[in-house]
């Protein structure tokens, strides 16, 4: 699995524990990284992702809706989910004021399901972290 | 060096360095089933 991750675009290094069940990720400095197409990668080398973490930074845009995203360059955007941290993200939206997140992008719904379904899921950023505005 | 000098040395050199940090700075995943 370490190979097959290494080899997709963007990826600078790949940790693996496998005491822990852990795989760190780290990309490469023009951040040209998918976590979707990491996902995907990880499911077909016949491992099942419980939990996909990610720190990025970028802007806070709203869309029509009133959706809260963060934009992240070059571009790349990550859908908010709403909780109690993405409100205080709301003054930030549209603004050029750049925020570091760290959030959960993916998690594995309870219950038992067909592998190839979860890793087309849409991934939404449930932010657990507000590290830095800027 | 001087201060004109120094002002054209930053004026060339800026281009080269990137101008932005990555915008994804780390991925961890949680797996299940591997061995």
């Amino acid at each position: 699995m370490k190979q097959h991750l290494g080899r997709q675009s963007g990826v600078q290094n790949v940790e693996v524990s496998l005491r822990d069940g852990k795989v760190d990720v780290t990309p490469k400095e023009d951040g040209r990284i998918d976590p979707a197409q990491l996902l995907r990668a990880t499911y077909d080398s016949g491992v099942s992702v419980a939990e996909l973490d990610m720190t990025a930074r970028g802007k806070i845009v709203k869309d029509a809706s009133g959706n809260l995203a963060l934009q992240a360059e070059p571009n790349q955007s990550f859908a908010i989910a709403p909780n109690e941290l993405s409100k205080a993200l709301e003054p930030l939206a549209n603004s050029a004021t750049q925020v570091t997140l760290r959030g959960q992008l993916y998690k594995k719904p309870d219950g038992k399901g067909n592998k190839k379904a979860d890793a087309s899921v849409t991934l939404k950023l449930l932010v657990l972290e507000i590290q830095k505005k800027e | 060096m001087t201060k004109k000098q120094l002002a054209l040395l930053l004026l060339f050199v800026s281009p080269l360095v990137p101008q932005t940090q990555a915008e994804i700075k780390h991925i961890e995943m949680r797996v299940e089933g591997m061995t």
